[in-house]
């Protein structure tokens, strides 16, 4: 049970950006895709979407080629909320979250109670109920990513893949996003992937972390594992020290 | 929801000031005497004079005005409009280029040949190998592709003879004059199945219109979507264009218009709003068009043209303005 690269090689044109990887994603972890800039981290993100196709290899779920599975099919098994989502002009928060269930809405299928039982437990989830009236350009920043990743959650996909989701929310907000994202992890098992900058952050909230360099995958595994100095050297370039984290106890980067 | 009741009662109210008024006005008891008897002044204006031009002017207005909306959507770009992207004038290139080289295909079948042609043309001259088409290039290429076709319609209008020219020259302005029902029952049939087609794609636009990322993520193969969407829509203008020429302004004006109006939050309400007011636009503008100027009937694209190309330039300087030019 779980969503695997298998040989995957990515590239745009003659550039190649990933290099035959194996990875072992299982479900119900929390997974973080970490990187220099460049390094091919949405690329990779985009691949296991079904965004983008492989030059080689495949994104396995389960088993099954995500490619030969149905579009539809595999949007009730995988979210994804991409960078920058695009905000219908006027839209609610509500009406924003109802998009959520377009997967399990068939051909002039009538909303029913569980298309709505799913956009209020979305909305409950992210602490927007009370704001589900109110245009969506009306929220703040933090507000808003929350309402965005509601739409995803009424998705109802056992998987969630993220591109970035704290990138344009301040330090609160990024810790507001995580916990939400957390939190959902541990009641309902949601497998959650996501690219993040913050490397501190990344290894608080992530069960596993892939952290990726230059030259294609550095190291897998757990955030102990995965967050050496030596190994920021390799992918960033980066002299660092590592602390254990006084209120988490996950590893902490310091540089030099 | 109220100001959907306004605009479709401002619809029934032009609809009806434009069977009354023209050249010989009439009054509302002899329009209904004609109505009702079939008899009198009343049904020589339903029947033959006003009752045909009218219900054209509704079809070609509504599958216009679902058209613009469509392309608004799909592209997010309130300029990008069949109008402004040259499909209309690619369906009455073909469609003046068949009469000069008398082809005898049915004229619906022939504009919409020209509209996806026109179409693709705009697609392949815009198509970028690695990137999406930013959609401000597609309009710029579809503005040139329109010029284009346009002279070559003048081009084609000199092949013509000159009796026919002279149609043909006001066909091109956009006009309703001599329709008859055989027109009414072609926009509305072709109208009425395209606008199903059209609804039965709802959801994919729905989806499409938080990003092509998201619109995947929730399972739309988004470039089948697309292509289907952007066939319906250029259907749609060609339908149009076959029974009124191609009356310019009204694909671009009606989305916007009936979502001032209406203030429409859903995709559903926002197209219905946009197939009633390119109806009530394009009566009106025929309407003010044939009565303005005793004696003079002008065609109604004069009309539309005179309200589009100041509405244009006020969106143009205002997109400049919000720096999406």
């Amino acid at each position: 049970m779980s969503l695997r690269a298998e040989a995957l090689t990515l590239g745009y044109r003659d550039r190649r950006v990933i290099d035959a990887l194996d990875l072992d994603l299982p479900r119900g972890g929390m997974t973080t895709i970490l990187g220099p800039n460049g390094c091919g981290k949405s690329t990779l993100l985009r691949a296991l979407a079904r965004l983008i196709a492989p030059r080689s290899g495949q994104v396995t779920l389960d088993g099954r080629n995500i490619h030969a599975l149905p579009s539809r099919a595999l949007a009730r098994e995988m979210a994804i909320l991409p960078q920058s989502p695009l905000a219908p002009d006027g839209i609610t928060v509500g009406d924003l979250v109802k998009r959520g269930r377009t997967p399990w809405r068939g051909f002039l299928a009538p909303w029913n109670d569980r298309d709505a039982a799913a956009c209020t437990e979305a909305l409950a989830a992210v602490a927007l109920l009370d704001l589900a009236d109110r245009p969506l350009d009306e929220l703040s920043g933090g507000q808003r990513q929350r309402a965005w990743i509601a739409l995803v959650l009424a998705q109802q996909a056992q998987v969630l893949l993220l591109d970035e989701p704290t990138t344009f929310l301040d330090l609160v907000h990024q810790m507001d996003v995580l916990t939400l994202l957390r939190q959902r992890n541990r009641d309902t098992g949601l497998t959650v992937i996501s690219v993040l900058h913050d490397l501190n952050l990344a290894a608080r909230f992530s069960d596993t972390l892939v952290l990726l360099g230059p030259d294609g995958l550095v190291a897998t595994g757990n955030p102990q594992e995965v967050l050496t100095p030596d190994r920021l050297m390799t992918a960033f370039g980066l002299r660092a020290q590592i602390a254990a984290d006084p209120v988490a106890g996950s590893p902490m980067v310091i540089p030099l | 929801m109220r100001g959907g009741v306004i605009l479709t009662a401002l619809l029934f109210a032009a609809v009806l000031v434009a069977v009354l008024i023209g050249q010989v006005d009439i009054g509302m008891a002899e329009l209904w005497q004609g109505l009702i008897t079939g008899e009198g002044p009343g049904a020589l204006i339903l029947d033959t004079i006003r009752g045909p031009r009218v219900a054209t002017a509704v079809g070609a207005g509504a599958v216009l005005g679902l058209s613009g909306v469509i392309f608004q959507t799909l592209l997010r770009n309130p300029l990008a409009a069949p109008d402004i992207m040259g499909f209309t004038s690619g369906a009455g290139l073909a469609v003046v280029a068949a009469t000069a080289l008398g082809v005898a295909l049915p004229m619906p079948l022939i504009a919409a040949c020209g509209g996806l042609a026109a179409a693709v043309l705009v697609a392949l001259l815009s198509w970028r190998r690695d990137a999406a088409t930013p959609p401000l290039m597609l309009i710029l290429v579809g503005l040139g592709v329109g010029f284009a076709a346009s002279a070559l319609t003048t081009f084609s209008m000199t092949l013509l003879p000159s009796e026919v020219a002279a149609d043909a020259q006001r066909w091109m302005t956009g006009s309703l004059a001599a329709r008859d029902w055989r027109h009414v029952a072609q926009v509305w049939g072709l109208g009425l199945i395209l606008g199903l087609v059209t609804f039965g794609q709802l959801q994919a636009l729905t989806a499409l219109e938080l990003g092509s990322d998201l619109a995947a993520g929730l399972g739309l193969n988004v470039e089948r979507a697309r292509w289907g969407l952007a066939g319906t829509g250029v259907l749609l203008a060609a339908v149009g264009v076959a029974v009124a020429g191609p009356i310019p302004f009204v694909a671009l004006m009606a989305g916007p218009f009936s979502a001032r109006l209406t203030g429409a939050r859903t995709l559903g309400g926002r197209l219905a709003g946009a197939i009633a007011a390119g109806a009530l636009i394009t009566v009106l503008a025929d309407l003010v068009a044939r009565a303005a100027l005793s004696g003079i009937q002008l065609p109604v694209g004069v009309m539309t043209g005179l309200i589009g190309a100041p509405y244009l330039l006020w969106r143009l300087s205002r997109e400049m303005e919000r720096g999406e030019l």
